[in-house]
This record gives C-alpha cells, structure tokens and sequence, in this order.
C-alpha cells in the first residue's frame, strides 16, 4: 500500500494502525456479528440433537437425530410449513402487483409525486404493533368496521380473525396494508431511473404501451423487482407480530407459521432441542432460497 | 382521431386520479380509525353501529391516555423503548461506519471483500426466532433477562448488518479523490477518513442513524421473549400485555398505540428522501 508509506509523520504505533486500517475497521463489526449471529447458529446445530429439560438441573442427553425425525410426524408443523409458504405467497404477490400497478400509475399522471408518496409510505414504517392492534379493532366481530360494512353491503357477518376459513385472509390483508407502500416505493424508484431513449425510439416504431411494458419496462426494471421481492419473501417467511396479536396461530391451527410455532414450542412447551431441530429447518430453508434467488437473479441480469 | 385519442387519454387520466384516491382513502382510513378510538369512551368503542368523527359523533376524551400515561407505566415502557433503541443505534452506527468504509474502500485479497460484504448482509437475513433461543439461554444464564442490556445487544444484530451496508453504499457514492489528495497532503488514511469521508457522509450517517431507531423501536418479537417484568418491557410488549385472554383494553392500547406511532412518523418525514435506500440496504438508490 503506497499510501501507507507516504505518510512519514506520526508514532509508530500510529503508522501501524495505519497500515493495518483496512483491518482494524473492519474486525469490531466481523467480531460483533460473529458472536451475535454464530454463536447462536452453532449452538441451535449442537442443541437439535439433543433433549433438553426445562429443568436446568437435568443433564442434556444426544439424541441423535429424533427432534428431527419428529418433524416428519409432526402435523403441527406441516400445518405450520404449508402456512408460511401460503401466507408468503398470498401476502408477497398481491403486494408486488399493487405495488407495481399503483408506482406504475402515480409515474405516469401526477407530477409532483412527493407529499403523496409520504402519505402512502406511512403503514410500513408505523410500529408492528400499531398496524397490529389497528387491525384487531377493525376485524372485531361485535363492533368493528368491517362488519359494519359488511352490513352496509347486505352481506352476513364474519367472525374474520376467528373463523377458520378467513384467519387467513385477515393476516394477510393487514400484511398488505402494511408492506404494499414497500413494493410501490421501490417500484417508483425503479420507474424513475429508466432511460428516456428506448421509449422514443419504441415511440418512433408505433410501440404499443403494452408492448412497451414489456420489452422495456419489466426489464429495466428486474434488478430492482428481485431485490423488492428478495427482501420482502425474506420478511414473510418470518412473519410473527401479526400473527401473535390478531390470531395467536388460530383458529384451529388455520394461522400457525413456523415463527410462532418456534415460539410456542421453545416458550410455551420449552422444548428447546426440538425448537431448535424446527429452527434448523427455517434457518436451511431461508438460505437455500436466498442463495438460489440470488444466484438466479444475477444469472438473468 | 385526435380528440378521440384525447378523449381516451383524458379518461385514463381520471380512472387513475380514482385509483390513487381509493389508494389514500385505504392507507389513511385505518391510522385514522386508531386515533379516533384513543378518543373515545368505552361506550363508545362498543357502539353499534361505530360512531365516525369526534364532537359529532361522541364527545372525544382523554380517559384512556391518562389510564395509560399516567395510571400505568407506559411512560416507562416507552422510556425504555428509547434507551435501548439509542444505545444499539450508537454502537451500530459507529461500528458499521468503519466496516462500511473498511468495505467500500479498502482491497481485500482475492474474493474477501465480496465474501465479507455478503456474509455481513446474510447475517441480516437470519430469522430472529432462529437466534432469540441462544440469546435467551446466553442471557439467562448470566442473569441479564429483563435488561436493557439484553434488548439492545440482541437488537445489534440486526442493526449492525443494516448500518454497515448502507454506509457502504453511501461511502461508494462519494468519490474517493478527495480523500487521496488529503493524504498526499500528509494526512493518515485514517485521517482522511475522520476529516473528509465522514463529514461528507453525514447525511447518510444521519439516515442510517434514524433508520436504526426506528427499526428498534418498532421491534416486537425479540423484546417478547428477552423482557418480562414491568420494569423491563418495551413499548410495543407493554401494548400487547394489555391484550389478554379475557379482555382486551381497546382504549388503552389504541392510546398508546397512536403515541408509539407519531415519532416514528415524524421520523419517517425527515429520512423520506433516504427512505429507498435505506428500504433496500442501499442496493437501490431512489
């Protein structure tokens, strides 16, 4: 590093900082991040193979591989799988093409996009627990204003957040109220770094705007749409606060994702070997998709 | 065929002037139904059908901000909200700082810079409830449960990954020039760090810094299971904890949910311009 020896003034153990800057910068955060994220995952592999007892006075024993051969027979955490999986699908999508259709919208006819744009982007940066409990008052069944709607309407009605068939659909419709001003705002910033260029010249050939959708838009768009949606999957699969405060993972199991199932079985039940053999499977889960998206995306790019 | 494709043209303009009506109506109805049931008697909150606007429709009342502000200790709650969120915020910024700049600027051999910068993101994309176990076993162990301390190291782990990429996008947008003819005027590279990278960066250090506190602020799940006591809860668990089983405090919780809300939002104003970037770890620069 010939920056390194330019600067002849200084201690020595100044010059030694110096030339090992590029270390010491960087260790503190290596060092913090290793002890807090490591640690835990290391631990989470030695305890999924082990039973341990509430009591900390009982020894742990190996079992080997049973917290994970209890997964296969376990039906709470099928129910829990396939949950998490639906919730992230339901929930990721209608948020991308709302997203997407609105930033495609305000990009086109309003102007001055500003004071609107931070109107809309409220519900997601609003406390979890705000959107949460916001929700609970509008579902409640005897005198919420969903009901009260429903009434209006001429329709019966719903038990909502307790019926089996719609917990569902509750969770998620309060998942899109509060992420869908996420996909819209990393959308309009997508739209607003679009060349102007290849739409004269499509312009020029009599290019239809749908045409121009998608042999330009969309793609110019990608980077930006695999991050939007990379990051929100990520947040979905681990989907908690909406889940404890509307539903508690009922009715029936209808609402149960593997977060609040962890959290049961560790918290509730405090079956920490098998929470963790659960968690290990969250943790596969997660990095498996991760790293095939992202290695996917670039490959397209 | 001019005017009829003005026609349609002026069509569309009003379907999506429609659009973005229902869109705010949609966003704005549900912050407005919170506020307005702070503000109502229980009697109120229960009518049927609801009752819509303050002195029209019911006479509005403070009842349940004095029930929770000064009856039960959501003051403290939000005080400790507050110390946790400004002490992982501080170590954050200051640590992720230097491993951004570290990451933006420095050569690494071989592939290291990239597997580092990679490495530090995916610790981002851990899911919490895989590592709140250990933290649970770590801390009860050395009896730290129900601290600040426990709060605010577990929240560094998320804070940290956040903090570090998005000052290394800020930094890779500075050009690194100015920080070369400092040193060539004798100045240390750390020199060079201190008195010219840092001062440039400042409004991002400032957006990151916001960022940080609102995301441990907003932070549910890990204070659940790290806090118990009344002593030690953060606002949001002290909200929920007035959920229960057999009664939920409807105007107790809508009171303090509306308050847990409005520095966030006054927060979410003055980051606005850095709000993409920080949304997206610094990988798309709205």
């Amino acid at each position: 590093m010939s920056t390194a020896e330019q600067t002849a003034s200084g201690s020595v153990f100044e010059r030694w900082c110096d030339r090992n800057l590029r270390i010491l910068m960087l260790a503190p955060a290596m060092i913090i991040l290793a002890g807090l994220t490591l640690f835990p995952t290391i631990y989470m592999f030695a305890a999924a193979f082990q039973k341990i007892s509430a009591n900390v006075t009982v020894p742990r024993e190996f079992v080997g591989i049973d917290n994970f051969a209890r997964l296969l027979t376990d039906a709470q955490f099928h129910v829990g799988l396939l949950n998490t999986l639906i919730f992230t699908v339901a929930a990721v999508t209608t948020e991308f093409l709302l997203g997407l259709g609105l930033a495609l919208l305000l990009d086109k006819y309003i102007r001055r996009l500003n004071f609107l744009k931070t109107i809309l982007m409220m519900p997601m940066m609003l406390p979890p627990i705000a959107v949460s409990i916001t929700w609970k008052l509008i579902y409640e069944p005897q005198f919420g204003v969903l009901n009260e709607l429903m009434y209006r309407l001429g329709l019966p009605p719903q038990a909502w957040a307790g019926d089996v068939h719609l917990a569902m659909f509750t969770v998620v419709l309060a998942d899109v109220w509060e992420w869908t001003p996420f996909m819209f705002l990393l959308m309009l910033a997508g739209l607003a770094s679009l060349p102007i260029e290849p739409y004269e010249a499509a312009e020029l050939d009599g290019a239809s705007a749908w045409r121009q959708f998608w042999d330009l838009t969309l793609p110019f768009l990608k980077p930006v749409i695999a991050i939007a949606l990379l990051l929100r999957i990520m947040d979905a699969l681990r989907l908690f606060d909406l889940v404890f405060i509307l539903t508690q993972g009922g009715p029936a199991d209808a609402t149960k994702v593997l977060s609040f199932y962890i959290y049961q079985v560790a918290f509730r039940f405090v079956d920490i070997g098998y929470a963790a053999a659960i968690s290990l499977v969250v943790l596969v889960l997660t990095v498996v998709f991760s790293t095939w998206f992202i290695q996917r995306m670039r490959l397209a790019v | 065929m001019l005017t009829r494709n003005r026609a349609k043209e002026t069509a569309l303009r009003l379907a999506a002037y429609l659009v973005i009506l229902i869109a705010l109506l949609w966003t704005l109805f549900p912050v407005y139904w919170l506020a307005v049931n702070s503000f109502k008697l229980d009697l109120d909150i229960f009518a049927v059908p609801p009752v819509w606007a303050p002195w029209l429709d019911f006479p509005p009342t403070l009842k349940h901000y004095y029930a929770a502000f000064v009856e039960r200790p959501f003051l403290l709650f939000a005080a400790n909200s507050l110390i946790i969120a400004i002490a992982t915020t501080i170590v954050s910024v200051s640590v992720g700082t230097m491993a951004g700049y570290a990451l933006a600027r420095f050569q690494y051999p071989g592939q290291w810079r990239y597997q580092i910068s990679f490495w530090i993101l995916s610790t981002r994309m851990m899911p919490p409830i895989v590592t709140i176990i250990p933290l649970f076993i770590f801390f009860n162990y050395f009896s730290l449960l129900n601290s600040k301390t426990a709060v605010a190291v577990s929240y560094t782990a998320f804070n940290l990954p956040f903090a570090t990429w998005m000052m290394k996008s800020y930094f890779q947008d500075l050009p690194a020039e100015l920080e070369e003819a400092a040193m060539v005027d004798g100045d240390t590279r750390w020199g060079a760090f201190l008195r010219v990278a840092l001062p440039l960066a400042r409004p991002g250090l400032a957006a990151t810094a916001i960022f940080c506190l609102i995301l441990s602020w907003n932070e549910f799940l890990l204070a659940l299971i790290l806090t118990q006591t009344e002593q030690s809860v953060t606002l949001p668990i002290g909200i929920a904890g007035r959920v229960t089983q057999y009664k939920t405090y409807w105007g107790e919780i809508s009171a303090a949910g509306f308050m847990a809300s409005i520095p966030i939002v006054i927060f979410a104003f003055i980051v606005q311009r850095h709000l993409v970037r920080g949304l997206s770890l610094g990988a798309v620069k709205g």
